[in-house]
């Protein structure tokens, strides 16, 4: 095999976890097939590895029942944060027709808060629960961001995607640990609760948006699978 | 009950014994079979048979006609041989007395 066919066998291979890369370039090089055969061979272990992966329920929950929703939701929460924010710092400017949460300054330190909790913690299950499948949830998650960005069409782009750092934040979270403190998971859990329903008593909540407690309250179920790193046994 | 493919990973793995790891039971299965095994079929049905505990895997060592690169090797464990053997008897016990000529 040429060493650009090789090259190319060894990228396509990146497909794979370490340790089957190391088995399978072995192999291939021991059998000395040529490139494209290796290729498809590669790509034939990728696509069966894939469709086993989806065999099982984690990855579709995560990527159509909490990146695909989140992100649309999330994003909706991102512009109605934005606009208040405009609204009370900057009143000359009129943002007519977009979401908002009631004015006040302390409700919007609540949807503050909410957004970056919410963003987290979908994040967190999305880590958690996909790590294999991590690319069918980030491309699902893309998908609103795409194609309803123009709804907000007066405010700058950027403002929409405020969920983005705090999700990224959680995610990396989700994907080294499968879990959290109980006290953090319930602290947490209990907080954006008590926060969701001030701000619905207000009219300041989105009927959707209780569909974002749903990961709030997996990342607490989670926290009780916790095992302090002091019990842990090596 | 194992499935024909589980049936002859095992037995070539079985054949090869120590020296049994990806490539060489792939080619033991082709030069067997004459038919073509893709190492996509070879590595998921090793990881299936691990998971029931019929085969039992790890890293071997490297060799230079590999690249420097480990050899994934393969051992059949005592349920494995059992499975095969139940396979076997049972493709044996249904043969008995069957005529392969075509109508």
């Amino acid at each position: 095999m040429s060493a650009t066919g090789w090259g190319l066998v060894e990228l396509v291979a990146g497909l794979l976890s370490p340790h089957e890369r190391e088995a399978v370039l072995g192999d291939l090089a021991e059998a000395n097939e040529n490139a494209l055969r290796s290729i498809f061979d590669v790509l034939g272990l990728f696509f069966r590895r894939q469709a086993v992966l989806w065999c099982d329920w984690r990855p579709w929950l995560t990527g159509f029942g909490v990146a695909l929703p989140s992100s649309y939701l999330l994003m909706c929460v991102s512009a109605s944060v934005t606009s208040t924010y405009v609204r009370l710092f900057e009143p000359r400017i009129f943002l007519y027709g977009l979401p908002t949460g009631h004015e006040g300054f302390s409700l919007l330190m609540c949807h503050i808060f909410l957004l970056i909790a919410w963003s987290w913690t979908a994040g967190f299950e999305v880590g958690s629960l996909s790590r294999r499948t991590l690319w069918a949830s980030l491309i699902l998650c893309l998908v609103p961001c795409f194609s309803c960005s123009a709804m907000f069409f007066p405010l700058p782009k950027a403002a929409l995607f405020l969920f983005v750092v705090p999700g990224i934040w959680g995610l990396r979270h989700g994907l080294r640990f499968m879990s959290v403190e109980r006290t953090f998971g319930l602290a947490l859990a209990a907080t954006v609760t008590v926060l969701m329903l001030i701000t619905w008593k207000y009219d300041a909540l989105w009927a959707f948006n209780w569909g974002l407690i749903l990961p709030v309250w997996y990342l607490a179920a989670a926290a009780w699978r916790y095992v302090p790193v002091s019990a842990r046994t090596v | 009950m194992l499935g024909e493919f589980e049936y002859l990973l095992i037995t070539a793995a079985a054949t090869l014994g120590d020296d049994a790891y990806g490539a060489a039971i792939r080619e033991e299965i082709e030069s067997t079979t004459r038919h073509r095994c893709s190492i996509g079929a070879l590595y998921t049905t090793i990881d299936r048979l691990e998971k029931k505990g019929l085969v039992k895997t790890w890293m071997g060592q490297a060799t230079a006609e590999r690249g420097g690169r480990s050899k994934r090797m393969v051992r059949v464990t005592p349920k494995g041989v059992h499975a095969a053997k139940e396979f076997y008897n049972a493709v044996t016990r249904i043969s008995q007395g069957v005529s392969w000529v075509v109508q």
